[in-house]
């Protein structure tokens, strides 16, 4: 059977978000722009990725800049970054860390859906050439990468997987670490693609030390509608999520 | 209807030394028995980089070893890629001519261009161009199999004039097919004189329109080669057993483990969007019409695994919505034990095949 990550889940939990309950409302997210920027990385990136859930093959890793007009917490940028990895038969992207520009999205991001994202600042800039994305924590740049070369594509061409986070749950009054699901969908309305490139990245800043974005596959720009729905899966994180996944609607 | 077997050859994580060696091992004694039994066809991919699914990068080498050690079956590339990265056309013309000759003119040849990033990426090959790249390809290989010179200035290859040597030992070539995963293909297939080499299970409405306008479209194709292989295939599993509810779960956790080791590739569209990749690519049909939702396989239209009459009936549905070619994947990483495997065999071959008016070949012929 296929490799299993290797994340000592012990180092990891004094850091992880705390969910206040699963039972988040759903957020409509329309006119959202998204920079998406995906890299392979190392085969001991595996460490990173909890036991119940496999390395893709290749491992990749995604960047991905979010620029939401319409909240209910008011308008804000996220940055995230997102291991691959199969949790079972499926594509799903582990959030390792992230960056929103305001604390009450941050706040909320982390108490709604386990998300493990940090107040900073990011911006994202667009050119005729590419579109800049960087993000600071405490006035450090932590990631500074770009989409170069953009070209129009169809917006149909375009698909991103779901995310999971490890998140700090209540399950029969006690709390448990869980990964959670948190599964956006997406009305692509337009797309463009260009090459990633990154001039600045800091891992330990996104909760992914010694993590390296290695061999670029491609970028994205796309404005799409989007949401962040309600949960509807938690999963065991030490055992294999066809045992241990359980269903909350 | 013909019979065919379809090897990835695929291995289980823990590597041994000796683990590779076992599943080319068993594979060769199933195509040994399966030419002795009456099947038609032995086909195997070309794969890289996948880990577990497929360690099958060099077919023609395997392929080769079939062909020694069989006097009837067909060997078929399933498929050669068709990409420049991959495969120098003349490469592929000169070692097909070589497989054509050993094995006394039975070759088939499959063509594609590959669906994952994983093998896309590792090659550094660009996804948007494949589909091209494949067009190119393909019109030149009969030309290199067949005529005295052959000279070549396309966009993605050239050549000067030059005598492509060995010339393949069927007249006027071996037949060409295309593997057909995508929605569409088949049309592709159709419009050039291909044989349609399909590698998803689909469903038999579904099939049957496909393959109703591949029939009506290859009426009136430009052939790429001297003749046209209007011939239509689809692939299956098959784990035939006498106890119905064994044969059934057996097959099913070989499906599930299918499945299982294809999801963890990462396929073209997952990470590089692209209109060249517009379907996920065989590995995702594979979950969405072989198994459920999740990674257990529910029955599964047409699937040919249970007992003899199970299977019969599997087939039938087939052939009535027009397919001329069944290619059975009959194990994977290794979850079903050889001899049962090759039961699985004798008695498809025993209770099954005469069904289709197909009886065990007499001990003679063949190259």
């Amino acid at each position: 059977m296929p490799l299993y990550g290797a994340l000592e889940l012990d180092r990891v939990v004094a850091r992880l978000p705390r969910m206040a309950n699963l039972d988040t409302e759903a957020w409509t997210l329309p006119g959202t722009e998204i920079l998406q920027l995906a890299w392979e990385v190392g085969r001991d990136s595996a460490r990173l990725l909890p036991r119940a859930m496999h390395p893709a093959i290749p491992p990749y890793a995604t960047v991905t800049v979010a620029r939401f007009p319409d909240t209910p917490v008011g308008s804000f940028t996220l940055a995230l970054l997102r291991l691959a990895g199969r949790a079972g038969a499926h594509p799903r992207g582990l959030v390792l860390g992230g960056v929103a520009t305001s604390e009450s999205a941050a706040h909320a991001l982390r108490e709604r859906w386990g998300l493990p994202v940090a107040h900073g600042e990011v911006t994202f800039r667009r050119y005729h050439d590419r579109a800049v994305a960087t993000a600071s924590l405490g006035g450090k740049t932590v990631l500074d990468a770009a989409l170069v070369a953009p070209e129009t594509i169809s917006a149909g061409d375009v698909q991103y997987i779901a995310s999971v986070t490890l998140a700090e749950v209540t399950e029969d009054g006690q709390a448990r670490v869980r990964l959670v699901q948190v599964d956006s969908h997406y009305t692509f309305h337009k797309a463009e693609r260009g090459r990633p490139h990154v001039d600045r990245f800091l891992a330990d800043a996104w909760n992914a030390g010694g993590l390296a974005l290695v061999h670029p596959i491609s970028a994205s720009l796309t404005t799409a509608d989007t949401d962040l729905p309600q949960i509807r899966f938690v999963m065991d994180p030490e055992i294999p999520v066809v045992r241990g996944t359980r269903r909350i609607r | 209807m013909k019979f065919g077997l379809f090897y990835e050859l695929s291995v289980p994580r823990p590597w041994t030394r000796e683990s590779e060696r076992t599943v080319y091992r068993n594979a060769l004694e199933q195509v040994k028995l399966a030419d002795e039994l009456g099947f038609d066809y032995v086909w195997a991919v070309e794969h890289h980089f996948l880990e577990e699914y497929s360690h099958c990068p060099a077919p023609e080498l395997f392929l080769t070893a079939c062909a020694m050690t069989t006097k009837r079956i067909r060997v078929g590339h399933g498929i050669v890629v068709c990409v420049p990265e991959f495969n120098h056309p003349i490469k592929i013309a000169e070692r097909t001519a070589v497989l054509d000759i050993l094995s006394g003119g039975r070759l088939e040849v499959g063509t594609g261009r590959s669906a994952t990033w994983t093998e896309l990426g590792g090659f550094r090959a660009d996804p948007d161009l494949t589909k091209q790249t494949w067009d190119e390809f393909v019109r030149c290989l009969p030309k290199m199999w067949t005529s005295d010179t052959f000279a070549y200035e396309g966009r993605f290859w050239s050549m000067p004039s030059r005598t492509i040597l060995p010339k393949v030992y069927q007249r006027p070539h071996p037949p060409l097919w295309v593997a057909v995963t995508t929605p569409g293909t088949e049309l592709d297939a159709a419009e050039r004189g291909l044989g349609s080499l399909g590698l998803t299970f689909g469903m038999f409405a579904e099939q049957e329109k496909r393959i109703a306008e591949y029939r009506r479209r290859i009426q009136h194709c430009a052939p790429v080669g001297e003749f046209v292989n209007d011939t239509v295939a689809t692939v299956n599993f098959l784990y035939c057993h006498e106890d119905e509810k064994v044969g059934f779960e057996t097959g099913r956790r070989m499906a599930d483990t299918f499945n299982y080791l294809a999801t963890q590739l990462i396929s073209a569209r997952e990470v590089y969007p692209t209109k060249s990749y517009q379907s996920l690519g065989l590995l995702p049909q594979l979950r969405r019409q072989a198994t459920g939702p999740d990674t257990s396989s529910q029955a599964g239209e047409g699937l040919c695994f249970g007992g003899p009459e199970r299977i019969i009936r599997a087939i039938k549905g087939w052939e009535s919505v027009g397919v001329d070619c069944i290619n059975f994947l009959v194990n994977t990483a290794e979850v079903i034990p050889q001899a049962d495997v090759l039961a699985s065999f004798r008695l498809f071959a025993r209770e099954v095949m005469p069904a289709f008016g197909k009886t065990k070949p007499a001990d003679e012929g063949g190259a």
